[in-house]
């Protein structure tokens, strides 16, 4: 919070004496777009773990989508923001997935690759923790590691239009807003998403 | 007999996923949750991107138009489209004279017809010696 108070105050201090109606909406502004991004922090981060299924590339994609709406996007209506977040997390997420195409493509050619270099497993988060676990709480880890592969093999816009409807709670037409395609696609995307999680998982129980 | 999904499944299948979903958002590791923290106060510092200047705007566009300038007037020539090379079609020109049937023979005395100008020079002379041809 030091930095947000930090960026007020800097801004504030620009502003000509008598201008307080002026500092007054910049701090609501700056408030408004820090409860915003607060609220769609957790959510986006998920989206972009299951889509990446790495958890620092996530990390980073959802810290570029937030500066990129700040910077850029900031003084828009807020009703916007949430459409511009995914569009732009989207964005980045499908940056992370040609870039690591890209390389691997460079890669298969290298006679000298190091296969163990990058996609090694760090041994600790592999360790099973056999601390014991309540039924409960292993049955909804396995349902979400279950759920979380079944999404992540569904094709791109089906993902995008299941995690957006069903996650996030856009409706459809946030929803054709933040993958610019129609409602009409939005809602087929959707329903072959459903479809498929439902063939995959079968009697799925949380 | 497998009976086919409902609406109602539908609905209950997305709810269940949402809740899922929502619980793993929500059980977040407390150092994902610093590190998000940290990223929205970063990205909350950062400068407002401004907007490029109104030159710099119409730079791409107008470096694409003088680059397809150069190139009309390196691979376009003014006037004529094609260009003649007068060594190369210099051959054409003098087969063209050679083969030409109707021109002046330019062999000399294999062509000339001596028995008509002899008989000419005696007709006009009457009976006297024919002068010689050239004289």
């Amino acid at each position: 919070m030091a930095a947000f108070a930090s960026l007020e105050c800097q801004t504030v201090a620009l502003l000509p004496p008598g201008k307080a109606h002026l500092r007054d909406s910049i701090q609501d502004a700056t408030r408004a777009l820090d409860a915003f991004l607060a609220s769609v922090e957790r959510k986006g981060f998920r989206i972009a773990q299951i889509a990446l299924r790495h958890e620092a590339d996530a990390l980073d994609v959802v810290q570029d989508a937030m500066m990129q709406l700040s910077s850029r996007y900031g003084s828009r209506p807020a009703a916007e923001w949430k459409p511009l977040f995914y569009r732009i997390l989207e964005n980045r997420i499908r940056d992370v997935q040609r870039r690591r195409s890209v390389r691997g493509r460079v890669m298969s050619y290298l006679p000298w690759r190091n296969d163990d270099d990058e996609d090694i497993a760090d041994p600790i988060e592999q360790a099973v923790d056999l601390a014991p676990q309540p039924p409960a709480q292993l049955e909804a880890d396995e349902a979400m590691t279950a759920l979380e592969q079944a999404i992540a093999a569904l094709p791109e816009r089906q993902r995008q239009a299941f995690l957006l409807r069903n996650f996030e709670g856009l409706d459809v037409a946030e929803t054709a807003a933040s993958m610019k395609c129609s409602q009409g696609s939005v809602k087929t995307h959707y329903f072959r998403a459903v479809q498929a999680l439902r063939s995959k998982l079968g009697d799925f129980r949380t | 007999m497998k009976a086919e999904p409902t609406d109602e499944d539908s609905s209950e299948f997305e709810r269940r996923t949402r809740v899922l979903l929502l619980q793993s958002a929500d059980e977040l590791s407390g150092a994902v949750r610093s590190r998000l923290t940290q990223a929205r106060h970063a990205a909350l510092s950062a400068p407002p991107a401004r907007a490029p200047a109104l030159a710099l705007r119409w730079l791409p566009a107008g470096a694409a138009i003088a680059a397809m300038l150069a190139l009309l007037v390196v691979y376009v020539p003014l006037g004529k489209g094609t260009m003649e090379n007068p060594v190369t079609n210099a051959g054409f020109d003098d087969i063209e004279m050679l083969t030409d049937t109707d021109s002046v023979p330019l062999n000399g005395d294999q062509e000339v017809d001596y028995d008509f100008y002899e008989w000419a020079a005696a007709e006009a002379g009457e009976g006297g010696p024919a002068p010689a041809v050239g004289s």
